[in-house]
């Protein structure tokens, strides 16, 4: 048997040549390569970790990040489970640096939570972050913003639980406040707000007090804030 | 020249076995990500967190899915290097040794993401890893043997 092989073997023409095998690795490497800038791409449209911005509490206990004093305010009525709102949230993240670190801009988050029964979890989750502290909010919002579109059960309870054992929240004081849905009222005065002041889908928002409703691509919210800011200005 | 069932290698049939596992694994993950269920992981949420990452896919398809096809063709020249002729069978090896490259790369790119960037580690996607490592070395040595 081991004859007759070695024999046919030695007879044959070596067809793949190194430098084949060389193409090959190349264009492994190329295609790779591609996969991974395409998903850091993606990674780039991710919240900011590394946001320095102050964070508080409106006067009527409503996170925001940005300086109290800054010239804009925005406040923004979103739904985590809608992705147009994450769109926003990440415009606004992509915007941070020029605008909400300068202290020109405000933004002030509320829930408007209506889409599924996820989406009211998801706002006494990130409600129940809050009470850990406004920064500990701004974390937990973008993590949540960091998982829309990726379905309703990315939101189920373990999954919120999980994102806050994440981002190190005090994990037993925010399973029992998710757990015994103490914020549930919180949830529901925020839509109420909402719906006062006239708002029917997410996201709505709101510029120095002008409507704006749906999410705006990144070079066109960068216009509108510009506007706003010299509105101020002319005052 | 027909080779005989010896003679394509018992190399090429357990690839061809272990590409059938990978399918099984890819395709789980690809059906979970796709119709949003929870992936079995034990009582850890760390492959569902792994599973909804914003790295669980590129441009729109999910990451599973480019292992599912690369076990697809896996399975597919495993199989065939017995049934095709000899031209063609000796680019068989090739083919398999370039496909698990790849897949040894992009698997080791996700890992370092599970464990420094989303700091998760998926079980599923581990054992995905370690099929297509020890395919890249059977390619490796099918390879060598049919050059010399």
């Amino acid at each position: 048997m081991m004859p007759a092989r070695k024999v046919r073997r030695s007879a044959r023409p070596r067809r793949v040549s190194s430098l084949q095998i060389l193409a090959v690795v190349g264009v492994a490497v190329v295609a790779v390569a591609l996969l991974v800038v395409l998903n850091l791409g993606r990674q780039g449209s991710g919240p900011a970790r590394s946001a320095v911005y102050p964070t508080g509490l409106t006067a009527d206990g409503q996170p925001y990040k940005g300086s109290p004093e800054a010239p804009v305010e925005i406040v923004e009525f979103s739904d985590f489970l809608c992705p147009h709102c994450a769109d926003l949230a990440h415009a606004f993240d992509a915007l941070a640096a020029d605008y909400i670190e300068t202290g020109k801009v405000r933004i002030v988050f509320r829930n408007f939570a209506f889409l599924t029964p996820e989406s009211v979890q998801a706002a006494q989750a990130a409600e129940c972050a809050l009470q850990q502290g406004a920064d500990k909010f701004w974390r937990y919002h973008d993590e949540l913003f960091a998982r829309t579109g990726a379905g309703r059960s990315a939101f189920s309870n373990a999954q919120l639980k999980a994102m806050a054992q994440q981002i190190a929240l005090d994990r037993s004081a925010f399973d029992q406040c998710l757990d015994s849905g103490a914020r549930a009222g919180e949830v529901e005065a925020d839509k109420a707000y909402g719906q006062g002041l006239g708002v029917r889908a997410t996201p709505t928002w709101f510029i120095n007090g002008q409507e704006m409703p749906g999410a705006l691509p990144e070079a066109e919210l960068r216009q509108v804030i510009e506007e706003a800011l010299k509105g101020v200005e002319k005052k | 020249m027909r080779r005989t069932a010896a003679e394509t290698g018992w190399r090429c049939r357990l690839i061809g076995l272990l590409a059938l596992a990978g399918i099984g694994v890819s395709g789980y993950l690809t059906w979970t990500h796709l119709t949003n269920q929870a992936v079995a992981c034990g009582q850890s949420p760390d492959c569902d967190i792994v599973q909804q990452s914003a790295y669980s896919e590129v441009a729109g398809v999910p990451v599973a899915l480019f292992g599912l096809l690369a076990y697809v063709a896996l399975a597919g020249l495993a199989f065939a290097y017995g049934r095709l002729s000899e031209a063609l069978a000796e680019y068989v090896p090739l083919g398999l040794f370039g496909i698990s490259l790849a897949g040894v790369l992009y698997s080791a790119y996700l890992t370092y993401l599970e464990l420094f960037v989303i700091r998760a580690i998926c079980r599923w996607c581990v054992a995905s890893a370690a099929i297509l490592t020890l395919i890249l070395v059977l390619s490796a040595l099918e390879l060598r043997t049919s050059q010399t």
